[in-house]
């Protein structure tokens, strides 16, 4: 019985380390999707002059979920007469924020991005999309060192706390 | 109107939904001006309507937002637009603009702080050319050159032409033909994303927003047009694409600026055409009993063919 208990405890712990890990290693991933997304952004709009509304239904398609889910409530709000772009990308960014694994520097990149989407010629629209990147660019670096340093940790941690507390218990 | 109400912002579009269903009938212009009363021309007059009791003054933010519909939130899509100054909007309506122009070595680069909108309402008036074609279509169409002052409905006139050519009449055996439109203004067949709004019948190409010479020999290499329409000519290299064309044994249909033939004889750009006889027919058109009014039609040799009664 008590042997059933520890194995229960141990494979719990070790579950939640998993879990935890996962996050730091989802962020990247979604950061380097994200500056996929932005620089198609930037061929449809450089090159391919696609009115907004359209690109981000190319985006939504290309893309992996949550961030598809970003892009296709964007051209929701603005096919419902939303009142300028701005305002569509902010709540479709608050509305879908809780599902992606970003945090408060992505958050604001997007918002800064946001407030010029659609309000100026080729050339600016394409340096803030370029600033842009490079921002999520530092985020993601930041997000790499991050997933290097504790993944590993956070995982055998989970494991070893669900043996402290076997032995504690025993 | 349809398409243009759903570019309006709620509010301007409230106030001409209010209006009388006959003003809203005939209007032909709206006319929107930040921090100005919104204007509506109804048959030449013009309205300044009331909401709430008083003017409807434009607010900065109804402008943004009819730019925003406008541009379908995306500005960067309408460089050449706002380069030419004017926008065409679903249904061939227009909509001219007017603001702070930059500019790059001298040439307009784009409007910047768009202040005025003046969104021209578009009417196909189907049918206006047909007691006219006896005059200009004998045993094939002739080449024919419309020629009035603006706002005299050459374009419009031009316009149902090309319907007629484009679909044929059965009743007076005329068949179909091949049409091909230059439309460097965007005028003829209002074009969105290069589909023409106005009804033109099946037969029709359209090189939209196309510099016309260079438009009629694109035309001529490769869509084999039997009748070319082009609007407002009047350049040198006009006049030898359209020789070109001619020579290629393809019929043109033109307008023109000016009042009569004799005006053509003054423009040393359009001059070789009238002495090698281009033109079989010319219309003149006046606007003394409206818009469309045609005052004669004259062949190659200036003898007039038809001439309008004055009663």
């Amino acid at each position: 019985m008590k042997i059933l208990g520890a194995i229960i405890i141990i494979a719990a712990s070790t579950w939640a380390g998993f879990e935890w890990a996962k996050k730091l290693s989802e962020r990247p991933k979604q950061l380097r999707q994200l500056k996929v997304a932005l620089q198609s952004l930037e061929a449809e709009i450089v090159y391919g002059l696609t009115p907004l509304g359209q690109a981000c239904i190319h985006l939504a398609e290309q893309l992996p979920k949550p961030l598809a889910w970003f892009f296709e409530t964007v051209n929701k709000k603005l096919e419902e007469g939303s009142s300028s772009a701005q305002e569509a990308w902010d709540s479709s960014l608050n509305e879908i924020w809780k599902f992606t694994a970003f945090r408060q520097g992505e958050m604001e990149v997007m918002r800064q991005l946001g407030a010029t989407i659609g309000k100026h010629d080729r050339d600016h629209q394409q340096k803030q999309l370029r600033l842009a990147l490079i921002h999520l660019e530092r985020e993601e670096g930041e997000a790499k060192e991050e997933q290097v340093k504790y993944e590993k940790m956070i995982k055998s941690l989970g494991f070893l706390a669900g043996i402290l507390l076997v032995i504690l218990l025993i | 109107m349809k398409e243009i109400l759903d570019v309006l912002p709620d509010t301007i579009r409230r106030v001409i939904e209010q209006m009388d269903t006959d003003i809203k009938k005939g209007i032909e212009e709206i006319r929107i001006r930040i921090l100005r009363p919104l204007e509506i021309i109804v048959d030449g007059k013009s309205i300044i309507p009331d909401s709430d009791g008083g003017k409807h003054v434009i607010t900065p933010q109804e402008s943004g937002q009819l730019l925003n519909k406008l541009s379908q939130y995306s500005l960067y899509a309408l460089e050449e637009e706002l380069k030419r100054g004017y926008i065409t909007i679903q249904g061939g309506h227009r909509v001219g603009l007017a603001g702070k122009v930059i500019t790059e070595k001298g040439q307009v680069k784009a409007i910047k702080h768009i202040a005025s909108f003046n969104i021209r309402v578009a009417k196909q008036k189907v049918g206006i050319a047909d007691r006219f074609v006896p005059y200009l279509y004998d045993g094939k169409w002739l080449n024919t050159i419309l020629i009035g002052p603006p706002q005299t409905g050459k374009t419009t006139l031009l316009r149902d032409l090309a319907r007629i050519i484009s679909t044929g009449d059965i009743a007076r055996k005329l068949p179909s033909f091949k049409v091909g439109i230059v439309d460097e203004r965007s005028e003829i067949a209002g074009c969105v994303n290069g589909v023409p709004q106005h009804h033109l019948g099946d037969r029709i190409d359209v090189l939209d927003a196309c510099p016309k010479a260079e438009g009629m020999m694109m035309m001529i290499r490769s869509m084999s047009p039997d009748v070319l329409v082009v609007d407002e000519i009047g350049r040198k290299e006009d006049s030898e694409a359209i020789l070109e064309a001619v020579n290629a044994g393809i019929q043109i249909i033109m307008t023109m600026h000016g009042n009569t033939m004799e005006d053509l004889f003054r423009r040393p750009s359009i001059r070789p055409l009238l002495d090698m006889g281009v033109f079989d027919r010319m219309i003149e058109l006046t606007r003394a009993n409206g818009p469309g009014t045609i005052n004669r039609i004259r062949n190659q040799h200036g003898k007039e063919v038809y001439c309008k009664k004055v009663i």
